[in-house]
């Protein structure tokens, strides 16, 4: 009797909730916490349409009389769904690591653009609409940089495409206030000049001094070889070539030494002979087309001197004074100085300035 | 006559039980409608967790709802305390939310004031920076860096006009690093040709 009370109260006993159907709401919940709804919609929505599914099956086994409840086919549906909804986690896992690699990947790559951008700027000094939208894309950048902290990639994508247009703005600002430099008439006259002046450093068996605007660079020759090289600074407007008094640009052509200064207001100074005649005939032609300020005169007084290559002179060269020690020690009155814009463009930065004006 | 109330006892019984057995629709309209409600109102401040929670709960009476359809004898008692419960939580919520909203709100006015200061202590040093020889370039360069700090101020006060309260945060964040750094770089110059630390 013991025995028929045991078979009867076994057989009638109720069979316990598979614990996979928990584990499968705790695996939704952990998707939708790693953004599922975002990165697989498509498939998130099909776990949870099965997942739905289930939970109304086993809402039909509950309703049954306990002992009549069966959920091994149930179970077999949870656990194959625990397995789906696990590799659906991952995927979302390694989908979200490329995203996030992705945008990591392009905020250094647009900062690396600034730091290039900048460095250019500085050399060009450039201190207007470039610089400034190089500023503002570095903000734009910092704010990518919080938003990819907290995992918001939506908003990272429209904060990046923004940082881009400041940085695609400020190259084309810089293509187009050096696209003289990209002019071939203008490098090959560059070029003549500047291989007129080693020839006849060579010929003559003479110093001659050549000034490389785009490189900032000054260059001693001695009959016909380098015999020294130097940094140099120029003024606000210095890649521009002069045109008048004021305008802080630095005059390209051909020029002499014509006076020595020892002890100049900028340490030692070598006084050059603009504007030349050259220099006179395009000063003349601008003023008839209205090209200069009325008043404006011709200007002068352009030196090659010291106080140091990072200032801003108002055209001249400017040089550190131990550099400009040397310079004064070779250079004597009727020295050759030739100023030119550039004498190749596979240099790099003309090389990056054809790339934006390319790109812009 | 016997006959004919027996079947108007029976009739009116099944109306009794059919009636009970009627699925909360409007309840759930109204809390769906609720929940959205809170859901538009807390956008200001970015998601806020307990969304998740109410939202769960709000999917747990609907299926309740569909497993109850799906049976012949309906019973939908359950699904209505699910979904009056979940109307308090969200009317919790809702009482909560703007106490939430203002903090958010005055966190980004406030980081917004700090910016400006940090703005506004960058354009004093270049002000008064030395602008001859050996400091010339670097300080037109951070004027023109300000330049630009200056302009992306403004959308801070657009992303608070717009209850962006966040996005007013970052904004302000980043301004205020970027003010700082060219406030550095300002007094690095001055004390590069003075000689001076400047504190």
């Amino acid at each position: 009797m013991l025995l028929g009370f045991h078979l009867i109260f076994f057989a009638c006993k109720t069979p316990p909730v598979p614990p996979e159907a928990q584990q499968v709401e705790n695996l939704r919940e952990a998707l939708w916490r790693a953004g599922a709804s975002f990165y697989a919609e498509q498939s998130y929505e099909r776990f949870k349409a099965e997942l739905k599914s289930g939970k109304e099956k086993l809402a039909r086994e509950r309703a049954k009389f306990g002992w009549s409840r069966d959920y091994s086919s149930l179970q077999a549906d949870f656990r194959d769904l625990l397995q789906k909804g696990n590799d659906l986690l991952a995927q979302v896992e390694t989908l979200k690591g490329s995203q996030a690699k992705y945008f990591t990947d392009q905020t250094a790559d647009l900062a690396g653009r600034v730091v290039r951008l900048k460095r250019m700027t500085d050399q060009f000094n450039e201190n207007g609409p470039v610089r400034k939208s190089l500023s503002q894309a570095e903000i734009k950048l910092s704010e990518t940089e919080t938003l990819l902290r907290k995992e918001q990639y939506g908003a990272v994508g429209e904060t990046l495409a923004v940082a881009e247009n400041c940085i695609r703005e400020a190259e084309r600002s810089l293509a187009s206030i050096l696209s003289r430099y990209l002019d071939k008439r203008e490098l090959d006259k560059w070029q003549k000049w500047a291989g007129e002046t080693v020839a006849e450093s060579r010929t003559n068996g003479t110093v001659a001094i050549l000034v490389n605007k785009i490189e900032r660079k000054l260059t001693i020759y001695k009959k016909g070889a380098v015999i020294a090289r130097f940094d140099i600074g120029l003024g606000r407007y210095g890649l521009s070539d002069k045109l008048y008094s004021g305008d802080e640009a630095t005059p390209e052509g051909k020029y002499q030494i014509t006076r020595k200064y020892p002890a100049s207001q900028f340490y030692k100074a070598l006084l050059i002979n603009y504007p030349n005649a050259d220099d006179q005939r395009t000063y003349a032609l601008a003023k008839k087309e209205g090209l200069i300020p009325a008043q404006a005169g011709i200007g002068g007084y352009i030196e090659i001197h010291g106080g140091g290559k990072d200032n801003l002179t108002a055209g001249c060269v400017g040089l550190e004074n131990k550099d400009m020690d040397e310079v004064y020690k070779w250079a004597n009155v009727g020295t050759a100085v030739t100023i030119v814009g550039a004498v190749s463009i596979e240099n790099t930065i003309l090389a990056e300035i054809k790339e934006f004006a390319k790109n812009g | 006559m016997r006959g004919v109330t027996k079947n108007l006892v029976l009739v009116l019984a099944i109306a009794v039980v059919l009636a009970g057995c009627k699925a909360p629709t409007q309840q759930i309209d109204t809390t769906k409608a609720a929940l959205e409600e809170v859901t538009k109102a807390s956008a200001d401040i970015a998601p806020v967790p307990e969304l998740k929670d109410l939202n769960d709960k709000l999917t747990a009476a609907l299926d309740e709802i569909a497993a109850q359809d799906k049976k012949f004898f309906k019973k939908f008692g359950k699904a209505k305390e699910m979904l009056t419960n979940l109307g308090t939580d969200i009317e919790a919520l809702k009482a909560a939310l703007p106490a939430k909203i203002e903090a958010a709100k005055n966190e980004a006015i406030k980081l917004q004031g700090e910016a400006k200061a940090a703005i506004d202590e960058a354009k004093a040093l270049l002000a008064k920076a030395p602008t001859g020889k050996g400091t010339k370039k670097d300080i037109d360069a951070l004027k023109a860096d300000l330049a630009g700090a200056e302009t992306a101020f403004a959308e801070i006060q657009t992303a608070l006009d717009g209850k962006d309260y966040i996005v007013a945060q970052d904004k302000a964040n980043a301004i205020k690093t970027k003010a700082a750094d060219i406030a550095a770089q300002v007094k690095a110059a001055i004390e590069k040709v003075t000689g001076k630390k400047i504190v």
